[in-house]
This record gives structure tokens, sequence and C-alpha cells, in this order.
């Protein structure tokens, strides 16, 4: 009679996790050194010392003044839950007109009024920013419109198609579409 | 089942709860230790964010005195706010947009207005609390995986306390009684370390693990578009409250002083600590800082053409939820009372590592040990089983 039992074969996965389980540190440590390089470029980023965000759209013509457009990121618009979805763009006024310009609006289609030039700038004239609210049915042709109040009470708008804008809204807009 | 065997378990749960992933445990714990004293230690490494005096009778000059010498030196850029850290010893910050669209930070001497420095590319501080806060993982849509990461083990601590105090059998005697063998061998100076930094530590690894947690709930409701907030969206200057300019160029403004100054007559209890200047012609420069309670600010926002109030935000306006809530963040961080308490968080944010590593020390020690006897046991009993003829064993 034998006074040691044999061991029963464990399970393959109860093996695997045996002689495995401390490799999770391994893998857990892999992860913020490879977001290393992405963590500065953000830091980058944000510093703007990378563009004025991580792709120029180009420059609007608005009456006597130019607007610099840039997406912060090249990603579709994010949901803000039932305040729909939003993206953001940053901009830089032209040279030598910020003292000019009195506020800068960014909005989807053309404005029927000044009261609805749609999501302000906010920031720096060299570097501000909106939130651009984008309806899940907008056209695939559609444009952005820049309107720009001067201190002297005047009003100018501009507009650069969503396509050049943002390429990834219209993918996203696209692909939404699709979907429904 | 028995007494026994239940201590067991609940033994073993203690050994399992951070073990697997003891080395992130440990990164996180020392990451969150350095970032308590973070800014003191960019102190001692640069100069620039350090307060010189120019002379012993010199004086601190006001918010809106230094916005004025830094505009004189550099009329090109633009300050988006203006900080008075809470430590004397601090330079104040000045967060600033150059015309080449950069917005670095300045240090800016509170005595003299000079500008002192540049935040470098690589900021210390920022750097351990991203690795600290969310493992370096990008934030792009919602909050970053790695933040639900790191928030996750929250609960792993937290029942890492409760059973710690299950086992370890009337802890409260430690404190009568502390114990910490040096002379009898490493497991036993580390059990007793455990032990010892354990009982000691309770209500921080308690103040860490609960706030830890409420930040996973924070990420959730935040992703989910549940809002538990009180506030409102800030509001704008009316547009008919705007000047009308009479040239082409903005109407004159209030300087910062005579808006703090505003923000102070309508809120006595503010101590204007940071500002942030209006962003656009129909934004309120607002004013930020203490009140009676040391873990929340109070805001209040102010017209920069005519010093009306139009927003104020105060310690009673909060409701009792988020009394709690928003207290959760300088709780875990120790940035509430100056550097003493940030003194005592690092202690015992190395103590809490200290455990950490104890811990996975005892734990391989034991298990060698185990592991050892268990050998040694079963070589014993191969030997008699060859040694011996099966009628002796039966027998």
């Amino acid at each position: 009679m034998k006074t040691v039992a044999t061991p029963a074969t464990p399970h393959p996965v109860r093996r695997f996790w045996y002689r495995w389980r401390f490799h999770l540190n391994i893998l857990l440590i892999l992860i913020p050194l490879g977001f290393m390089p992405r963590y500065f470029q953000d830091v980058a980023l944000f510093r703007g010392e990378s563009g004025l965000g991580q792709r120029e759209a180009g420059t609007v013509d608005v009456g006597p003044w130019q607007l610099t457009l840039a997406e912060m990121r090249t990603l579709p618009p994010a949901e803000a839950g039932e305040a729909g979805f939003f993206k953001q763009f940053n901009a830089a006024l032209c040279e030598g007109c910020s003292e000019e310009v009195k506020a800068t609006y960014l909005r989807i289609g053309k404005p029927r009024s000044l009261r609805a030039a749609g999501a302000l700038f906010f920031g720096s004239p060299y570097r501000m920013s909106t939130n651009l609210p984008v309806p899940t049915n907008t056209k695939d042709d559609a444009l952005v419109w820049v309107t720009m109040e001067g201190w002297d009470g005047t009003v100018h708008q501009g507009s650069i198609p969503l396509a050049d804008a943002s390429p990834s809204t219209l993918a996203w807009l696209q692909n939404q579409g699709d979907a429904q | 089942m028995s007494k026994k065997s239940r201590s067991k378990i609940w033994f073993m749960v203690h050994s399992w709860l951070a073990l697997p992933i003891w080395f992130f445990v440990l990164i996180v714990c020392v990451t969150g230790t350095l970032a308590t004293v973070s800014q003191e230690i960019v102190w001692l490494a640069n100069p620039d964010i350090r307060a010189p005096k120019p002379s012993p009778d010199a004086e601190l000059l006001t918010l809106g005195q230094a916005l004025e010498k830094v505009q004189r030196a550099e009329p090109d850029l633009k300050v988006l706010s203006l900080m008075r850290p809470d430590e004397s010893h601090f330079a104040l910050s000045a967060r600033v947009s150059y015309p080449d669209g950069s917005s670095p930070t300045l240090y800016v001497n509170p005595y003299t207005g000079v500008i002192q420095g540049v935040s470098p590319q690589f900021d210390f501080r920022q750097f351990t609390r991203a690795l600290h806060g969310w493992w370096l993982v990008p934030f792009t849509n919602g909050f970053s995986w790695g933040w639900y990461l790191v928030s996750l083990l929250g609960l792993p601590m937290l029942a890492s306390l409760v059973t710690g105090l299950v086992v370890y059998k009337k802890f409260w005697k430690g404190f009568l009684t502390p114990r910490l063998r040096l002379r009898q061998g490493a497991r036993v100076f580390w059990g007793d370390f455990h032990r010892l930094s354990g009982i000691w530590s309770i209500w921080f690894i308690a103040v860490i693990s609960i706030t830890g947690t409420w930040f996973l709930l924070q990420a959730v409701l935040f992703d989910n578009h549940i809002s538990i907030s009180t506030e409102g969206v800030p509001p704008v200057i009316a547009r008919d409250a705007v000047p009308r300019s009479e040239s082409a160029t903005p109407p004159p403004q209030l300087n910062l002083d005579q808006m703090i100054a505003e923000a102070v007559e309508r809120v006595p209890s503010l101590d204007p600590k940071r500002v942030f200047l209006s962003g656009n012609a129909y934004s309120l420069t607002f004013v930020e800082g203490r009140g009676w309670y040391p873990l929340m600010d109070q805001t209040v926002g102010v017209s920069p053409y005519d010093g009306d109030v139009g927003y104020v935000r105060l310690l009673e306006d909060r409701s009792k939820l988020e009394f709690v809530t928003e207290s959760m963040r300088p709780l875990h961080t120790g940035d509430f009372g100056g550097l003493w308490v940030k003194l005592i968080w690092f202690f015992f944010g190395l103590l809490l590592s200290m455990m950490v590593l104890s811990g996975l020390l005892i734990w391989s020690k034991r298990t060698v040990s185990a592991t050892a006897k268990a050998l040694r046991k079963e070589r014993r009993a191969n030997r008699y089983e060859t040694e011996q003829t099966p009628a002796e064993t039966v027998a």
C-alpha cells in the first residue's frame, strides 16, 4: 500500500495560472513603457509645441481677417451624453488682428444670425479652442462656418468644407449613416 | 466550518489579494508616494521655481502687480492664469500663450515679478501624477483605461486592510506593546514590520483605498454621463453688458487687483490664490481660493469691464454629497495643509510601499520554507517506501 497518494493531474488552466501568474506583473509594467512615447507626444500637443493641433485644416478667409483652423485630435467626435457629439477644434487669429476681433464662432451650416453663430472660441488669440456640436444627421457636403465679430460692430463670415476641416468627422458621419 | 479553518481562509485571501500583481501595486504605491512631494522635489532640483527674497524687508506683490510686471517684460504673450502656491517658498506660476502657439508655464518671483524660468519639457510632477494616476494610458474619449486599472486597486487594498485586521488577532494590543524583533531572522523581522506598520497605517490605508475607489466610481459616473454636480454652466457676460468700443480695439478693462477686490468684497471669506483671466470678450475672470474648509475651493466670476460679479460658487452652495466627493482628491494627495501634511502623507506612503514589499517577502519566505518542508517530507516518504517491504508498511 502506498503511503503517498499520487497527486491528480491539475487542470491545464490551473497549471497555466500557476506557471504564469507572476508574469502578469511584466505585462502590467509594459503598459506605461509602451505608452511613454505617446505620453510625451501628448504633452507637446497640449503645450502647443507640435502645432496648433494634431492636424491643421487650413486657413479660412473671414472678411478682412483669417483664421487658421486645426483639429485638436484626428479622432471622430466624442459623445457628451444627451448633449450629443462634440469635436474639438483649435484656431489661431491672423497676425495683428487679435485687437480687432471681439469674438470667433464655429458652426456646421450657415448661421442665420449672430445669436446663433455657434460655438464660441475660448483661449488666447494665438491658440484658442472650442467644442463644435456635430449633429448625427450632418450631410457629407456640409460646410463649417466661421463667424467673426469685430469690436467695431462688423460681422464677417467664411467657411470651409467639413471634409477639409475634419476628415475623421466625415468618415464617422458616413459610418453612422451606414449603421442606420 | 471550524474557527481555525475559517481564519485560514481569511489568511489565504489576505495573502493572495495583491500577490500576482505585487510589482504593479508596489510601483503604484511608490509613484503615489513620490507624487505627494513632487513639487518639493522639483523645488530642490530647479531653482526657477523657488521664491528668493531680494532683500529681508521685501514685500509680496499682489497678483495684479505681478501680472503687470510679466506683461511689461513680454508684451506679446497672453497670460491665461496666474497662481500663488500655498507655500511661500514657491514662485508664482503663470500659464501663458506665446504667438507661436506654445503655452508653457512661467515661474514668476513673488517679490519682484521677474520671470525666473519656463516650465521644462519634462515636468516631473506631471509625469509622476500621470504614471501613478493612469499608468500613462492616454485619455481620448472619456477616462483612460489606465485610470480604471489603477483605481480598481482601491478595492483589493480595502479588502487587504479588512482581512489583515481579521487575521491579526487582537491587533489593538500591538499599539500598547509594539514588537519589532531584529535578531531572529528576516522572516520574523518582516512579519513584525508588516503588522506594526499595518496597525499604525489603518487610517491611511482606509483613506487611500476609499478615495481610490471613489476615483473608480468617478470615472464610471463620468463615462456613463451621470452627473451629481449641483454646479450649473458658468455664465457668460450678456451681449449688451459688454461695452461698445469707440474705436476698432477692445474697450478699457479693470486691472486684476480691482477685479480681485470686487470678488473679495462680495465674498469676504475668499482667500484669492488663483485667477483665470477672461478667455474671450464674453467670459468672466474667475478668482479662486479657499474659505474656512481646507479641502475645497470657492470661485467668484467677475466681469473685467465693470467688476460686476456674475458667478459665485461657495462652500455652502455644495450639496452634502459634493462635500464628500470633492474632498476625496485632496484627501488622497495630502495637498491641503502645507508641507507638513504632505510629509505625513509621504511617510505613510513609504510605509505602505514597504508593506507591499514586506508582504511579498513574508509570503515568499513562508512559501519557500513550506515548499522545502513538503519536499523533504516527500523525499523521506519515497525513501521509506523503497526501503521497506509492503508487508512492513501495512503493519
